[in-house]
């Protein structure tokens, strides 16, 4: 079993990473999707679909935006279009939770039959009932849950250096947890 | 004595003698030295924020310690009520993770012509630039954060922030730069040319660099003179300059400035950007550096036609020395310790004794 794994989490994969907040965004969440991609790209073939203009790049990764300049309904009308569209060269879809991608994740995988695997990277609560009803629907239909979030990156600061064990445990957490996404994906 | 300054003392001292009365009558003392309205202070204006004539007093009443703004100047009301506003709405901004600490509010009056706004004074142990470099770095890093932590993305974001803080886009900017090289080559001929020619070249050629940063909450004059520190928490003393824009142009200020008062703070700061934020983020910050001081050099440009004397030699070394500072930043080098040195001393042996009292203690 844990041969199968390893050999599943090997094969290239086309995976399309679907996200609210992408940097310049700072959100913690933001910062993740980032680093996510960047260390998936060195096995799979990863495409982020965000919402925002002008996305930080990353090198091998392919990044579609919707502006969140327009209005919320426009910007999720435009948001599920670029979903759909990308999802179908996509062999497996990951979204990060927050209702201005799950609902637009929601029809894209009822209209393309296409399974996602929900993040749930941002663990703010929801305020209204409409987001509470969308993020439980959202986790009904996903294939798989993930709940885990990796160590923040550490900061270097110009005063002090960073421990060894700080820099260990940071990469540890993210082996970690691209482990746990590689079988879920592998499995999804 | 110039124009400009005879017109500042003759609008100070009648300015003074009506707020006096009316703040005595309202429970407040006047101390006897008044720093912030001597000196340079009648040379003091934004280039690029909403400003006007005021009166900054230091007083006391029966809670403490106070710090006075008053003014009769149709602007400087404008001031006054836009600073206020934007302390209020910076308290109920749901998309900021994180806000500054504003000075309580004693009294904030308009009435017999006057606006009078009073918050206590924040005593601080020690001034920002006697700290240590270590926690100098820290108390602003920990602020810059703060500032990026509130960050306009959507349509809904931008409905709320546009009344009361304005947002500049990267166009803005540009226009904005435009602006300033046209009245730096109007006021000072004999500045280079082919520098300004060169900055306002990289600045158009990377509007997207500038757009990608715009959007956060950025404190434009952010700089020790206009924050203080107690208990380790940073009061906002200026709120006037608060908008949304590249997130580095209150990074650019603060750098640029601590290149004259404290190198190194400076590299401290960019040194942690290197390592830790973006490569556009680098650029980004590089360019807002080439505008802030081009917006520096057109400030003193400006006050050329201003000033006489010793205050204008000043004026003119000052137009030089930022212009070393730019053309070094245009190469992507640090200015050379020498020249920084140098205007020091020139600036020093210029000041005029009011001068040198305002600065005690100021940063």
């Amino acid at each position: 079993m844990q041969v199968d794994s390893h050999n599943a989490r090997l094969e290239m994969m086309k995976i399309l990473i679907a996200t609210a907040l992408f940097p310049p965004d700072v959100a913690p969440v933001a910062v993740y999707t980032k680093e996510l991609a960047q260390r998936l790209a060195t096995t799979h073939e990863v495409h982020i679909l965000a919402y925002g203009r002008f996305p930080e790049q990353v090198p091998g990764v392919a990044i579609t935006t919707v502006s969140k300049r327009h209005p919320l309904p426009t910007r999720l009308v435009l948001f599920l279009i670029a979903l759909m569209r990308h999802a179908r060269h996509a062999d497996r879809i990951v979204i990060e939770n927050g209702a201005s991608v799950e609902l637009p994740a929601l029809f894209a995988a009822l209209l393309t039959q296409k399974p996602y695997i929900l993040h749930r990277g941002d663990r703010t609560v929801p305020t209204s009932r409409m987001r509470v009803l969308i993020e439980r629907v959202a986790q009904r239909y996903a294939r798989r849950i993930i709940i885990n979030l990796p160590t923040p990156r550490p900061e270097r600061l110009p005063f002090a250096a960073l421990t060894e064990e700080t820099e260990t445990s940071y990469e540890r957490s993210w082996q970690a947890h691209i482990r746990e996404l590689e079988d879920a994906l592998a499995y999804a | 004595m110039h124009n400009a300054e005879a017109e500042w003392k003759e609008y100070r001292d009648a300015e003074l003698a009506r707020a006096t009365s009316v703040l005595t009558a309202l429970g407040f003392t006047l101390d006897a030295e008044q720093p912030h309205i001597q000196g340079e202070r009648f040379l003091m204006h934004a280039l690029t924020t909403k400003s006007g004539r005021k009166l900054i007093l230091r007083g006391s009443h029966a809670r403490g310690r106070v710090i006075i703004k008053v003014t009769s100047d149709p602007d400087g009301k404008r001031e006054l009520r836009h600073e206020r506003e934007c302390r209020r709405v910076l308290d109920e901004i749901r998309f900021a993770y994180g806000i500054f600490r504003s000075p309580e509010e004693i009294l904030f009056s308009e009435s017999n012509g006057l606006t009078i706004s009073v918050t206590l004074f924040i005593d601080q142990e020690q001034a920002f630039l006697d700290r240590a470099v270590e926690e100098q770095f820290a108390l602003t890093l920990a602020a810059f954060k703060a500032q990026e932590s509130a960050h306009a993305t959507t349509y809904e974001h931008y409905r709320l922030v546009e009344g009361t803080f304005g947002s500049i886009d990267a166009d803005g900017y540009i226009r904005s730069l435009r602006g300033f090289i046209t009245s730096i080559r109007t006021h000072a001929l004999d500045t280079r040319t082919e520098m300004f020619t060169a900055v306002e070249q990289q600045f158009t050629e990377n509007r997207d660099r500038i757009e990608q940063y715009c959007g956060f909450l950025t404190h434009v004059d952010f700089v020790p003179h206009n924050f203080r520190i107690h208990d380790g928490n940073m009061y906002l003393l200026d709120h006037s300059s608060l908008r949304f824009g590249n997130k580095h142009e209150g990074w650019a200020r603060f750098l640029n400035f601590m290149t004259l008062h404290n190198p190194a703070l400076e590299h401290a700061l960019t040194w942690y950007v290197e390592h830790n934020r973006s490569p556009e983020e680098w650029e980004s910050l590089a360019l807002m550096r080439l505008y802030r001081l081009t917006e520096l050099i057109c400030f003193y440009a400006s006050l050329l036609s201003k000033t006489e004397g010793d205050l204008h030699r000043l004026t003119k070394t000052r137009v030089h020395f930022w212009s070393d500072v730019l053309a070094a930043r245009l190469e992507n080098r640090d200015v050379d310790a020498s020249i920084i040195n140098a205007y020091r001393d020139t600036r020093d042996a210029l000041r005029s004794p009011e001068e040198k009292r305002r600065q005690i203690g100021l940063h």
